[in-house]
């Protein structure tokens, strides 16, 4: 594993009129790393992944991946390069098949990827292959949202919520999912609610309020830090 | 829907060229024969504008999602484009054609900044962009370029087998073009971009250059036909080559056949073109009202148009 | 010159804000744009010419008459048309192309019953004296048709702000989902919406050729476009944006008229590419909606 840093971003502020969603939040991940991104709902989760990911330009702070500063570039020039994510409410293409859905991106996509066959293998939804994404349910919606980024050949994956809405089981499938992605080296940033979830994936988190980051070190750390405790108590999460 | 290049199966996939393949070879048969037996050739010039302005709002609307009742305005653009390559620069007709057909590109250019626009605000906002070229061309300010509202007359350069003949190329180059996209990963980016354009962005897909794309190619399709139109009629005004009713007969055509596919607005084109010229020249309020009442009916009933009965069935239609 | 243009301006601004009324509520509640609008207003310009010609009715009555007439034909045509298209995949794309055809039907009917040729009311329909302002005359017809239509806003402001139903034509304006989830009627409130906006269509149109001088069947398509481009500029779903985009139309159409006339036909497209190009919110708006 390589000790270069694949993704940086420092001091990333980012506004919505005068409402600060990010405020100077920095992190650095390494290839095949599992960073846990959790906090309360508004804390600024999302909207760290829509910045990383290029739905959203930042209003201060720089991005770098592979030491390349990529904070002004298009979404599709970050998808190229193997930067990509998963939404947290999946918006798949609806009138195309699922393997049309994963095969485009593999299409468009960073190289070397799973190709489409391979995406739908490791989310379970080879089965669907020919039918119409609009014929899926949410979970596998989700899931196929997760293979049509694996098809664009992610080095930096983001998760948004992934966990939302499965089950014991279902979740358990997917950490060990996930701890495989990052064992081919994709380093993750995982937005989670379900601590229980993140615990299975990693030790390493950030935890986020009100658009700053309050803590970034162990989980274990974490559930012992006044001020985390006091946040999440607050909530009552 | 399934795509021929991610089909693994390979007698459907053959079987799925040689149906695209047949529809261009058919239609440049079809419109090379038919002047032989068919003696009204201005008639069968029309269809074929009309077929190939349909495929060009089928690009906009059926791959793309935007709905352009402004479309006419690449019209008009390709007419004028063509006389004052004549009547100014003296240029042969076939090359006039081209440039016609270039300037609407260029036109189009200026306009991009409306593909941000999306439903309802890009409908009428097109309608206004080609109002404002109409006047521009119209306007007396200039005369001496454009002759104003008198129209250009390019009797000296009339030939209508050769621009028959280019019609029938620019027809067929229009539809291998629509079958191409239809068939290739940028038509399904195409579509995956109307149906989420920040999916498609993670897809990697390039969305303001694909919508670009399509935006010119169309103008070009409506430059080509409109320089065409005119050249074959060699007499025409402002008001027949930026006629709003051009682009509202090309979208229901399109609609009518239906939008997204190869076929739909060929078939639109013939059956509604035909229903024109029985009825609709000598009692066009009787047409209008019946294609009014169809797009009410489609809308409510069969919004796909008549192709969708036949793809209903899951039968492959190209 | 400058004073007759602006004082002409506000008048036909106010003039027509009210005859972009109906798009404009239509729009905010159901985000649907009727594309039969300027039909609408081209029939009721009919109601008013044939009332006049034939029974000899003042075009004051025919108003009334167009109003009630026009709200039970909406009604009519809501039931069947819209709340199939709400379920459907994509109702703001399918609806304007539905609409677009019944524009397409009311032309051709248009056209079947009263010619091609355009019509006019007279302009003495309301007496033969002018209005003297600040040294110049304005048309009587011209002054009274702004205070009806300005009669008429106000209502409208009222009925929104300060009736039970207004209220509720608010709430869905402002989010239909939540207005559903608190029980609000949503389909009767937008098929009374949906009536009104028909009905204030057809009034303004009894007054459209004392203002535009005359109609013909094709006039709709051109006074849609109109419409929508007041309506953008004001912001949809909010009628005091109709006035002021009513009058910002008015005032640079008159303008123009008076300074640089062969370009004047191109005010409201000009105007209506520069606002969705720069100020897609419009002028009095906050966000975007759909854009």
């Amino acid at each position: 594993m390589s000790h270069e840093p694949v993704l940086a971003f420092e001091d990333i502020v980012k506004k919505f009129g005068t409402f600060r969603a990010l405020d100077k939040v920095s992190a650095t991940l390494k290839a095949g790393e599992i960073l846990g991104l959790v906090g309360p709902n508004g804390s600024g989760k999302t909207t760290l992944i829509n910045v990383i990911s290029g739905l959203y330009n930042p209003d201060a702070g720089k991005i770098l991946f592979q030491g390349l500063d990529i904070t002004r570039w298009p979404m599709h020039k970050r998808a190229r390069v193997g930067i990509n994510r998963t939404f947290q409410i999946p918006k798949p293409f609806k009138s195309l098949s699922i393997t049309e859905n994963v095969a485009l991106a593999y299409h468009y996509g960073s190289k070397p990827a799973m190709n489409p066959r391979q995406a739908l293998d490791f989310v379970g939804l080879s089965h669907a292959a020919s039918q119409l994404a609009l014929q899926l349910n949410s979970t596998q919606q989700k899931l196929l949202d997760l293979a049509r980024a694996l098809a664009a050949g992610p080095k930096i994956l983001l998760i948004d919520e992934l966990a939302a809405g499965l089950n014991h089981q279902e979740l358990k499938v997917i950490a060990d999912h996930v701890q495989l992605l990052a064992q081919q080296g994709i380093a993750l940033i995982v937005v989670e609610h379900h601590l229980g979830f993140v615990n299975q994936l990693t030790n390493r988190v950030i935890v986020m309020n009100a658009g700053k980051e309050i803590f970034q070190g162990s989980l274990d750390q974490a559930a012992q830090d006044p001020v985390v405790s006091a946040v999440y108590l607050g909530t009552g999460s | 829907m399934f795509n021929p290049q991610w089909d693994t199966n390979t007698p459907n996939r053959l079987r799925r060229r040689l149906v695209n393949g047949v529809i261009p070879v058919l239609l440049l048969a079809g419109f090379s024969v038919s002047p032989l037996v068919y003696a009204n050739q201005a008639i069968l010039f029309q269809m074929m504008a009309f077929m190939a302005l349909a495929q060009g709002v089928n690009l906009l609307y059926g791959f793309t999602g935007y709905l352009p009742f402004g479309y006419v305005g690449f019209f008009g653009i390709g007419a004028y484009g063509m006389a004052i390559s004549i009547q100014l620069l003296h240029f042969p007709g076939i090359l006039a054609v081209i440039i016609g057909g270039l300037l609407s590109s260029v036109i189009a250019m200026a306009f991009l900044p409306l593909l941000r626009l999306s439903g309802a605000y890009f409908a009428i906002s097109s309608l206004a962009a080609a109002e404002v070229l109409s006047h521009i061309v119209s306007n007396s300010a200039f005369i001496h370029i454009t002759n104003g509202p008198y129209g250009e007359q390019l009797t000296q350069s009339y030939h209508p087998l050769t621009s028959y003949v280019v019609m029938v190329i620019v027809l067929v180059l229009t539809t291998v073009v629509v079958i191409f996209i239809r068939n290739r990963p940028f038509g399904r980016a195409l579509m995956a971009i109307r149906e989420d354009p920040v999916s498609a962005a993670m897809a990697g897909i390039s969305v303001v250059r694909a919508r670009s794309v399509v935006w010119l190619l169309s103008a070009l399709i409506a430059g080509l036909t409109g320089a065409l139109f005119g050249w074959h009629m060699s007499v025409f005004y402002p008001s027949t080559v930026f006629d709003l009713n051009i682009s509202i007969l090309a979208i229901v055509f399109t609609l009518f056949g239906g939008y997204g596919t190869v076929t739909g607005p060929v078939l639109g084109s013939i059956v509604l073109y035909g229903l024109y010229n029985a009825i609709g020249i000598s009692d066009p309020q009787y047409f209008q009202l019946i294609y009014g009442l169809l797009i009410i009916a489609l809308v409510l009933f069969l919004p796909g148009g008549i192709i969708s009965l036949i793809q209903r069935r899951g039968n492959y239609v190209p | 010159m400058f004073a007759y243009s602006l004082i002409s301006g506000i008048l036909f601004g106010i003039f027509f804000g009210f005859m972009a009324l109906g798009l404009n509520l239509i729009f905010g509640v159901m985000e649907m744009v009727n594309l039969a609008h300027g039909d609408f207003v081209v029939l009721g310009g009919y109601v008013g010419i044939t009332a006049l010609n034939s029974w000899h009715i003042n075009p004051l009555v025919s108003l009334i008459f167009a109003l009630l007439l026009f709200f039970v034909v909406g009604l009519g045509l809501f039931f069947p048309l819209v709340p199939r298209l709400s379920h459907s995949r994509d109702p703001e794309m399918l609806s304007l192309i539905l609409f677009f055809g019944l524009s397409q039907v009311l032309e051709a009917l248009m056209e079947i019953k009263f010619g091609v040729n355009p019509e006019s009311l007279p302009l003495s329909v309301f007496g033969n004296s002018s209005w003297h302002f600040l040294g110049q005359s304005y048309q009587i017809s011209w002054v009274v048709s702004a205070l009806i239509s300005l009669l008429m806003i106000l209502l409208t402001y009222v009925f929104l702000y300060y009736t039970p139903m207004g209220r509720a034509v608010r709430a869905v304006m402002g989010n239909r989902e939540e207005a559903r989830a608190t029980g609000l009627p949503v389909k009767r409130t937008s098929a009374i919406i949906f009536a009104i906006g028909i009905a204030l269509a057809a009034m303004s149109g009894v007054l459209s050729p004392l203002m535009i001088g005359s109609i013909d069947p094709t006039s709709g398509l051109g006074l849609t476009t109109i419409a929508f481009a007041i309506v953008v500029i004001g912001s949809l779903g909010n009628p005091l944006g109709s006035v002021l985009g009513g009058l910002v139309y008015g005032i640079s159409l008159m303008l123009m008229q008076t300074y640089l006339s062969s370009w004047s036909v191109l005010v409201p497209y000009l105007l209506l590419l520069i606002i969705v190009l720069v100020r897609p919110s419009g002028l009095l708006g906050k966000g975007v909606r759909h854009v």
